[in-house]
């Protein structure tokens, strides 16, 4: 039986996720005052898009154009079932997680190269390289700075890392790891202002810009929900997944969650979108080493304190 | 009471649910960058996309070239159903024959009608047409096919890749298209195709009498209404012999100092929402709005009447208020200068690309204007250009407080409106007026007596055709992404230099 409710549970909880996560995106666009247009704006644009035609440009690669979204949408699926909600409330506890979580963010790459390649435009073209680009460029840092509270933990499950951080959360002394795994997760999100590959106007609207319809539409919930498990992993890393005092865990993971998720799309709306260049400098230049620099201090700080263990 | 709160909540989301939501794709003729400016921001649920394929409203602000048609003709046809079209606007071009525009009406004879360039009214029909027709886009004819030069065999050559920008864009006021030869990600050449915003404004003037050419003059840059008529004017005004009042002159001055500001508002608001650098778009959109709004308050008459020759000077209204207001923008575009002087993450896109030097500028015939004074006062890139605008916006401002706290001191303007008599003898002469984009130089020729009489030639001398003639010298090299930047930051109108 939980092999059909499991799956139904995910989706669904990525489902109102996503949800709340495009409701912050308009809060933060409109302003507080507009909370009533904020909650129905996402599921007014959801349904303009279910109603609108479903097109496929000539010349394009059909079955690649359309199982793209499908790609998206399973990748993050299977991503989020190891995201712990709960003491109890997680879908598949496999020992090695989080090497889970960061090996099965890849093939969401693929899906945006597929959708952009597949579309027979130079445009689309432009776009799958960028989209290529950036998956050999965040790969290393994300995974460098979750190997931060993994040192600490000893451990690569999500649920070990989560209870290890009953007395102290892990961004305490471990912010350089969480900046760098936030910078990381807007990259892999292809979220402002590392979106060139998605929006770059010179691209006109690049991978998904022949899209339309209800392909669109499974696409946007597929990233915005890419977004809302990095933030949830991001909670598990570094502040303590579903611990709290008074509230039940889920509750505590929900809040937690989306608190971060708004302060990082606030953060990001005061810059630009960068170029392609700047990104990859940011990647390979500045981010990894210092992530490397960040897995010496965690080293060190680990054998000399040990917490948790 | 407080149940009948709670229902009149409930019904107001429920209604705001089912409300649609309208994404649209814009289509600038060249009079309506700025309204396309203002109306994305106006409502959130009529929402600007950037392709075809996730729009379901097409938006076309008239006037329409003929050359442009196709491109028209190719978004609306990559609408997915159901399309819906709205015309904007319409030029009052039937009196003149030989007009190169396209008659959209034959186009999209199901399609909704605005005839003012007002949000407003865009709003109010797009969201209260009751049915909307579902558009079917005619077929398109074979387009003409477009040769580019490619670029002969070199050493480790990777296969160039041609990206065609526009004419739907933008980067610019109006329509350009750019073919940008691409290696990887670096542009090795450009060729520039002009043409699509010709409504051909002089072959319009030199048909009308001396009246209608003082109409037709605001639709030389429609972004530039006042600059356009004044400098009309002037020359009429030259040829006839006529001398305004200190009063009317320091009027218009004020009048083309605030067009100035709102043009370089505007054209901020099109910049930052192509960086997608929210703090600055919205920064620069809520001060557009503000002055818009004070300008359209500022004189007791609209300047488009008291600008003309023998009109009287206006006076302002509600000066004090007036006045208090203009020094919450002046204060809040101060704050705007700072931002882009300081700013690291704007910097980072603006700042060493797209740099023209004073030597460059001037073997192209430019000697003015801010992107001259950006190479001449700062290093010539995208961010002194930026840093240049907003000085200059500053400088305009603090002019036009000072000009209507002086105003607004003296009791009594001049009040002698006669009725005007042309009687424009034969002649020639020379009038320019300091636009956004730099000097707009009219050269009007009167060398006969013709009926209706008018002008026998009208030679504009336009700033954005040389900065357009350096495009090609200046793009190349640089990357693809900062293209369109280098491109927006000259602001060039395309209606200005197509004619």
């Amino acid at each position: 039986m939980s092999v059909f409710i499991t799956p139904l549970f995910v989706v669904c909880v990525l489902l109102v996720g996503t949800y709340f996560i495009a409701v912050i995106e308009q809060l933060l666009r409109l302003g507080l005052r507009s909370i009533g247009i904020a909650l129905t704006l996402p599921l007014a644009n959801a349904i303009r898009l279910l109603y609108q035609e479903d097109l496929t440009p000539r010349g394009a690669d059909f079955f690649l154009f359309r199982s793209a979204p499908f790609i998206a949408l399973a990748v993050v699926s299977l991503v989020a079932l190891v995201i712990p909600l709960g003491p109890t409330l997680i879908a598949f506890n496999p020992s090695i997680g989080l090497f889970y979580f960061i090996v099965l963010l890849s093939p969401f790459v693929v899906a945006i190269t597929n959708a952009a390649w597949s579309q027979n435009s130079k445009e689309g073209l432009f776009a799958t390289f960028r989209a290529a680009a950036y998956l050999i460029s965040y790969e290393v840092p994300i995974g460098f700075a979750a190997i931060g509270p993994v040192m600490a933990t000893q451990s690569l499950s999500t649920q070990r890392i989560v209870e290890v951080q009953a007395g102290l959360w892990f961004v305490v002394w471990q912010p350089l790891g969480l900046a760098i795994y936030l910078i990381a997760a807007l990259f892999v999100s292809f979220r402002h202002p590392f979106d060139s590959a998605l929006a770059g106007s010179e691209l006109e609207g690049g991978a998904f810009a022949e899209y339309s319809g209800g392909r669109l539409l499974l696409f946007k919930i597929a990233l915005a929900a890419l977004f809302l498990l990095l933030m949830a992993m991001g909670v598990v890393l570094f502040f303590g997944g579903w611990q709290g005092p008074v509230l039940p865990g889920p509750l505590w993971f929900a809040l937690k969650t989306f608190a971060l998720s708004a302060l990082v799309l606030w953060l990001a709306h005061f810059f630009p979108r960068l170029r392609h260049d700047q990104m990859l400098t940011l990647s390979w230049k500045i981010l990894l080493p210092a992530s490397l620099l960040n897995i010496t201090l965690v080293g060190i700080l680990t054998l000399t304190i040990p917490v948790g263990r | 009471m407080i149940g009948s709160g709670k229902s009149g909540a409930r019904s107001g989301l429920s209604s705001r649910v089912r409300r649609r939501v309208y994404r649209y794709i814009g289509i600038d003729g060249g009079a309506g960058a700025t309204l396309l400016a203002d109306l994305a921001g106006r409502n959130p649920y009529l929402q600007e996309v950037p392709v075809p394929r996730h729009a379901d409203l097409l938006l076309i602000v008239e006037p329409i070239s003929q050359k442009l048609v196709p491109a028209v003709i190719t978004v609306a046809r990559a609408i997915p159903y159901p399309v819906r079209v709205l015309i904007v606007g319409g030029t009052d071009t039937t009196s003149f024959t030989d007009v190169p525009l396209a008659n959209l009406d034959a186009l999209f004879p199901e399609a909704q009608r605005v005839s003012a360039f007002s949000c407003e009214q865009i709003l109010q029909t797009v969201f209260d047409a009751h049915e909307w027709l579902d558009i079917h886009p005619p077929a398109l004819s074979e387009l003409e096919e477009t040769i580019i030069q490619l670029p002969t065999a070199r050493e480790l050559a990777t296969e160039p890749a041609v990206l065609s920008l526009g004419p739907l864009q933008a980067f610019t006021s109006g329509p350009l298209r750019l073919f940008l030869v691409c290696d990887g990600e670096q542009v090795l050449s450009t060729q520039v195709e002009t043409g699509y915003a010709s409504r051909g404004i002089n072959h319009m003037l030199v048909q009308a009498d001396w009246q209608q050419g003082l109409r037709l003059a605001r639709q030389f840059d429609p972004l530039t209404p006042i600059a356009g008529q004044l400098v009309y004017v002037d020359a009429l005004e030259h040829l006839q012999g006529w001398q305004p009042s200190i009063h009317v002159y320091r009027c218009r001055a004020l009048a083309l100092a605030l067009e100035r500001v709102q043009n370089t508002f505007w054209w901020l608001v099109r910049f930052a929402r192509l960086l997608a650098d929210s703090v600055l778009t919205q920064h620069s959109y809520q001060l557009a709005r503000d002055l818009a709004a004070l300008c359209s308050q500022l004189w007791q008459r609209p300047p488009e009447e008291w600008i003309l020759p023998h009109h009287s000077a206006p006076g302002v209204r509600e000066s004090k208020n007036t006045l208090a207001q203009l020094q919450r923008v002046l204060r809040s575009t101060a704050a705007l200068q700072r931002y882009v002087e300081r700013k690291r993450g704007l910097a980072l896109r603006s700042r060493g690309i797209g740099i023209l030097t004073v030597a460059q500028l001037k073997r192209s015939g430019i000697g003015q204007g801010p992107v001259y004074n950006a190479s001449e006062h700062g290093r010539g890139d995208v961010q002194s250009r930026l840093v240049i605008r907003a000085r200059d916006a500053v400088r305009d401002l603090q002019f036009a407080y000072d000009g209507i706290a002086e105003l607004a001191a003296q009791p009594e303007l001049d009040t002698d409106i006669q009725a005007v008599s042309w009687d424009i003898p034969i002649g020639e002469t020379r009038t320019e007026v300091v636009g956004p984009r730099g000097t707009i130089e009219l050269h009007l020729y009167h060398r006969e007596r013709k009926e209706p009489d008018g002008p026998t030639q009208v030679v504009w001398k336009r700033p954005s055709v040389p900065l357009l003639m350096l495009l090609p010298e200046l793009l190349a090299g640089q990357k693809l992404a900062d293209a369109e930047v280098i491109l927006a930051s000259l602001d060039i109108a395309m209606v200005e230099v197509d004619g």
